[in-house]
Order: structure tokens, then sequence, then C-alpha cells
């Protein structure tokens, strides 16, 4: 096959002066294409432009230089590094990190070839969000916000975004509009370019698409078209977008036999998680104010983790206030496990359930490093569960009858109903 | 050990793809040109399978059309591009285009069509004049809904191609036909026309501005042609 580099062909870094040598090629888009590459026994990966698509994008090169210099937004981007060229050679293309093979693509997710936990799969919906808050907070737009830009691990939850090259500062006009499917109703209208609110209108759909396996916006009048063809996407995406479960208008809703994912998650996460996928897709639909802005996000995902506990057939589910739902493998009435009710949040107390500095103290930023507590049993009756304290600090605990007692930094306390623990600048009570 | 279901459901729901290969078997194709389009398309296959692989949008199912003196099928059930084989063509005889095109516009007939489809590719590859009734076989399959529908590409191989047909065939003035001068030149096109045009056809790739619009789907721009001499027909 012929490619525009060819293996051992050797290319120079503006900043660093670096030879990086061809290894294979990786793959090609509809800018360039990516090759794996070496220099001094690091491997990177090289994106090499179509010469046709540099004439098209004339400010591609300023561009990248600019994110080049501002850096990268944190380490869950494919960042540039730095501009690759060749002697005697016009084209151009950079250096970025190589994604690691356990890394898979969201069309895995979509088909099936890559199936993540409910936790892991909220974790990578959580730290896009993370990620794309440090991209925006540096005044920078995405504009390409699509199922191949972003890949997760499956075991992790970990993300990786890529394709940062068309990143530029908000509100410049760039070169691409968005992909189909995932661009704002003004974009796919023509009304807008691409902004900071447009994004949030992807990360929306990309986080519906993940956490339900569908596009929101994709019920009965798709199913009413026969060719899906570029007028029928201008209409559901640009002209008459309808979200398919819109409470006041359910003529787009979705069909059974078509649209069944959208049909089996639903009901199974939390109203919480309802609420704002309807805001995001009805207020914030037409109206670029009310887009689901990626702090709220962030808390929403993170409640929806704590939700998470165990149904005895092994399955995760959700809790969902206090309603009695069947479990979605074993449909077995569910039983919840002890929970610990934090400011307005429940954390189901799991096995394996441990809390982070943010979950006692609100102002403290998301951080999965170093947990305050662990749940934990009872070294000589594992019948008896605890709450161990993993800090430095010592909790305050108030029993149901009032008295009064200190639980020491790795000293644990009972699950037990009404028992409450102040963590310091928190209380929050356990239920059983 | 025993796996258990992490989450319900199944895949993410799309629609089927039918892609039509139309390939010009006839005598003036005989020796190295069909020899070259043999393996174009034989080069095509994998990234192709790619292509579909990583587009969750579309069921892809490939059929082909031979044509020379009359046409058949060279690939008459609907295949899912996963098992897509190319068996070698030969040639001989005429040229009728609009035969090929009248075996596909039966098939593109709604009560032989899925209910709900993405756009129908059609790739038609010709390197001379067609020598039957071009026109009424154009019009029979612009008169099936799916044919108005489809994306059509035109291909000509060398300098006798009647370039005008093929974009009779294509239909919008902003997509012009491609002439392939050299083997290479084919290998690129056939490529494109099986992995970008059919990724473009259901799940259109980032929109670059200024593209050029079939009418059914925005068609990214096709490569630039080799000015390379070496392989001239
Ligand atoms: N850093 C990387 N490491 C490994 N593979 C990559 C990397 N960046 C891109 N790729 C792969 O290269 C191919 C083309 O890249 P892409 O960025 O999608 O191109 P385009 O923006 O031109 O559409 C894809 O298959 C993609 O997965
Ligand atoms: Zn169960």
């Amino acid at each position: 096959m012929s490619t525009l580099l060819k293996r051992e062909h050797i290319i120079y870094g503006n900043l660093t002066q670096q030879a990086y040598t061809i290894d294979t090629f990786l793959g090609a888009g509809t800018q360039g294409e990516v090759y794996r590459a070496h220099a001094n026994g690091k491997l990177v990966a090289i994106k090499w432009y179509f010469p046709h698509y540099i004439q098209n994008d004339l400010p591609l090169r300023q561009r990248l230089e600019n994110a080049i210099r501002k850096g990268s937004p944190d380490n869950n981007f494919l960042w540039p590094l730095e501009l690759v060229t060749q002697p005697n050679n016009a084209g151009f293309g950079y250096v970025m990190p190589l994604r690691p093979s356990n890394f898979k693509s969201i069309v895995d997710l979509m088909r099936r070839r890559a199936e993540p936990s409910f936790s892991a799969l909220i974790s990578a919906c959580l730290q896009l969000s993370e990620s794309f808050l440090q991209l925006h907070a540096k005044g920078l737009c995405y504009r390409d916000i699509n199922f191949n830009n972003v890949f997760f691990d499956p075991n992790t939850g970990d993300i990786l975004i890529c394709d940062n090259d068309n990143v530029d500062v908000n509100g410049a006009t760039g070169a691409i509009n968005g992909t189909p499917r995932f661009m704002a109703p003004e974009l796919v209208r023509g009304d807008e370019p691409p902004n900071t609110e447009s994004d949030l209108f992807s990360l929306s759909i990309l986080l519906f698409y993940m956490l339900m396996l569908h596009h929101p916006l994709e019920g009965k009048k798709e199913a009413a078209i026969r060719c899906f063809d570029q007028s029928a996407m201008n209409r559901l995406y640009g002209t008459e977008p309808l979200f398919i479960f819109d409470p006041q208008d359910t003529s787009n809703a979705p069909v059974a036999g078509l649209h069944d994912n959208a049909l089996v998650y639903w009901v199974l996460y939390p109203q919480f998680l309802r609420d704002v996928f309807t805001r995001a897709f009805t207020t914030g639909i037409n109206d670029q104010h009310g887009r689901i802005r990626e702090n709220e996000w962030r808390v929403i995902l993170i409640n929806l983790r704590d939700s998470l506990f165990y149904c005895g057939c092994g399955a995760q589910n959700f809790y969902d206030a206090d309603n009695v739902k069947q479990c979605w493998a074993c449909n077995k009435d569910l039983v919840y496990p002890p929970r610990l009710r934090i400011n307005n949040a429940v954390v189901m107390l799991n096995h394996d359930t441990k809390l982070y500095p943010h979950h006692t103290d609100q102002t403290q930023k998301f951080n999965f490093s170093a947990p305050l507590a662990a749940v934990n049993r009872h070294p000589q009756d594992p019948n008896r569960w605890g709450l161990q304290n993993l800090g430095n600090n010592a909790w305050t605990i108030t029993l149901a009858d009032n008295s009064v007692k200190i639980v020491d930094s790795q000293r644990s306390v009972n699950l037990a109903a009404g028992i409450v623990i102040n963590f310091g600048n928190t209380s929050a009570e356990i239920n059983v | 050990m025993i796996e258990i279901i992490k989450r319900p459901g199944g895949a993410m729901a799309n629609r089927p793809l039918h892609f039509f290969w139309l390939a010009d078997c006839s005598g003036s194709m005989y020796g190295e040109k069909i020899e070259q389009l043999n393996y174009a398309i034989r080069n095509a296959i994998k990234p192709m399978q790619d292509v579909a692989a990583d587009n969750p949008n579309a069921q892809v199912m490939v059929r082909a059309v031979k044509f020379s003196t009359g046409a058949q099928w060279h690939i008459a059930t609907a295949t899912p591009v996963e098992e897509f084989k190319w068996d070698n063509l030969s040639s001989n005889g005429v040229t009728d285009m609009g035969q090929a095109l009248q075996l596909v516009a039966e098939q593109l007939d709604v009560s032989l069509m899925p209910e709900r489809c993405l756009p129908p590719v059609l790739v038609l590859v010709s390197d001379g004049q067609p020598t039957d009734d071009f026109s009424a076989g154009l019009a029979a399959l612009m008169s099936k809904p799916w044919g108005k529908k489809s994306v059509r590409i035109g291909i000509g191989i060398g300098q006798d191609a009647d370039l005008d047909v093929l974009q009779k065939f294509i239909g919008n003035p902003e997509v012009k036909p491609l002439q392939a001068n050299n083997a290479e030149d084919l290998v690129k096109y056939i490529r494109w026309a099986s992995t970008v045009v059919l990724q473009a056809a259901s799940a259109p790739a980032s929109q670059v501005k200024d593209q050029v619009s079939t009418g059914v789907v925005p068609i990214p721009q096709a490569p630039a042609a080799d000015i390379d001499t070496d392989d001239v027909w």
C-alpha cells in the first residue's frame, strides 16, 4: 500500500532537532496518516498531513504551534509535542505520545468488543468530563468530540483523547465543524461556528452514547426514515431535534425492537442521571446556555459511581432513592447494602467502597490516589463490617443513643444504622 | 472461569449499507487492465473491512455485477463485508453497461430492500463506452427510490473511458469521475471508494469545510492522481 512516509524514513523535530525513525503505519483519517516512530529507543506516534489537507487548512501550522506552546491540558490528551518536517518535503506533521494497546475505542464499546464494568465505564465518563474541563478552562475549544477521538481502558476507565490538532482558541474560525450525530443543532443548521458550548453538547451526546449505547435523538423519528441520508440527518440532528425521553413530547420515543438499548439502560440508572440528561437534551438542545457544564457532569458522575452496588449474583446495579428494583441480570428484588448519606448524596457501602477527600470536603478536587476511608471486615468476625479511617485525623461518631466516641486513624466504626460520623468538615449518617 | 455479564443490552443499533461493484469485463479490459482491477479490489478488501469494523452505524453488505456481452451477478447475494472475497474476473465481449444498471435497479426495488437502510453505494468501473442502451439502464436505476438515494462513484480506466457516461451515472456535477491512467491510481481510487466513500455514506467523518456534497451525503475529496508515468497503459 502506498503511504506518505515509509519505514525507516527519518523526519526531524522542529523544537528538539530530534531525528524520528518511522516504524509502521497505524492508520489514516481525513486529514492525514498516523505512524509509529521511535527516537532514542522511545516510541511515539507521528501524524503526517495529506498535502491537499494542508492546502485546505491554512491556519493549521499556526494552530499546532499554539497548542504545542500551551502544552497539554492534562495527562489524558495525546497532545502535539512538536512539529516534524523532512528535508526536501513541503509536508509536515507532529509528534504525540503513542496510545498503548490496552486502550480501546468507543466504537469497540458500541460494538461490544470492549466490555467495561459499570464502575470502569463511569470512571471513563468522569475523566472525560474532567479533561474537557481542563481544556475549556484554558480558553480552548475542541471542535470534534466523537467516537473516534476518545479511547479508554476497559479495566480501569482511564481515557486518552487524540486528534488534538483541531483544538483552537474558543471563537477562532477553523477547518473542522464536527462530526455528524455529535454536532450541536446550531452547527448542523449552519447557524453558528463551533465553540465551547457546542463542545458541551457533543460531550453530552458522547456520555449518553457511552452509558446507554444509543443516540439520544434516535427514536420514532429515526424509525420512520427509510433512507438515512444527509437530509434525514439534518432533520434529526439539526432542524427537528427531539429527545427520545422528552417528558413533554413523546413523539420521538424509543421504539421497542429498534432502540432497545435506550429502553434497557434508561430505567436502570438513578433518577438524578435521567434528570440531567433530560435537561441536556430539552432545555440544552436549542439554548446554548442550557448546556450541562463539565463540573456538573463531574458531580453527577461521582454520585452515579457512588450509587453502584452488587446484587448477590455479582451484577452491578444502581441505587435509586429507596425504590425497590429488580436486578437487571437475575431479576431478583435488589437488597441494598448499608449506605452513607453525605450532604445530598448517598454512597453505597460495598465490600470494596472507598471514600476520598472530595466525599468529606466539597472544596477538595477529585483525587483517587489516597483514600480517606475503606469498608473492611472485622478481623475476628467476618460477619461484622466496618468503615476504616485511613486518614490522619480522628473522626467523632455519635451513636443512636447519643453517646459520642472517637475513631482514630486506622480504627474502624461498625456499619450500624443511625451512626453519625463527623469527618471534620462534614457529617454523614449510616443507613441500613 | 465463568465470565459474568458486566452490562445488559446489545450492540448499538445500526442499519444495513448495501455496496455494489459494477465492473467492466469487456474485451478491451483483456490482459493487464482486468488483472489490475482484480488486484485493486483485492487490495481494498482489508481496508474496507477495517473501515466497516470501525463504524458502528453500518452493517456493510457487498454485491458485484460484471458486464461485457450482457451483465451477470459476480457476487449475487448481499455478503457481509467481513466475509467478502473477490474471485478474479476475466474479460471478453462488448460493454453492456446499461444491462448492469438494470440488474442493480432490480435489486434496489423497495420490495427487495430492507425497510430501513443507509444510502446504497454504487461504484462503476469501466474502460470504454457502453454498447447497449445506457440511458435506459440509468433511467431504470433512477426510477427506484433506493437508486435515486444511492451514492454513485465512477472510475474510468485509461484514456478511452467514457467520462461523460460516468458523469451521467454519478448525476452530480460537483462529483467528477475519477480517471485512472495507471495501476497505482486505480488502486488508490478503488481503495478510496471502498473506504472513504463507504464511511461517508453511513457515518460521515469530521465535517471539513467546503467539502463536495453529492446531495445524498457529503463526499470527502478524492486522492490526487499520480503524475508518475512509469505505469501508463
Ligand atoms: N497517538 C496515537 N497512537 C496510536 N494510534 C493513533 C494515534 N493517533 C491516531 N492514531 C490512529 O491513527 C488513525 C488516524 O488518526 P486520526 O487522528 O483519526 O486521523 P484524522 O484526524 O485525519 O481523521 C486512527 O486509526 C487512530 O486510531
Ligand atoms: Zn442479580
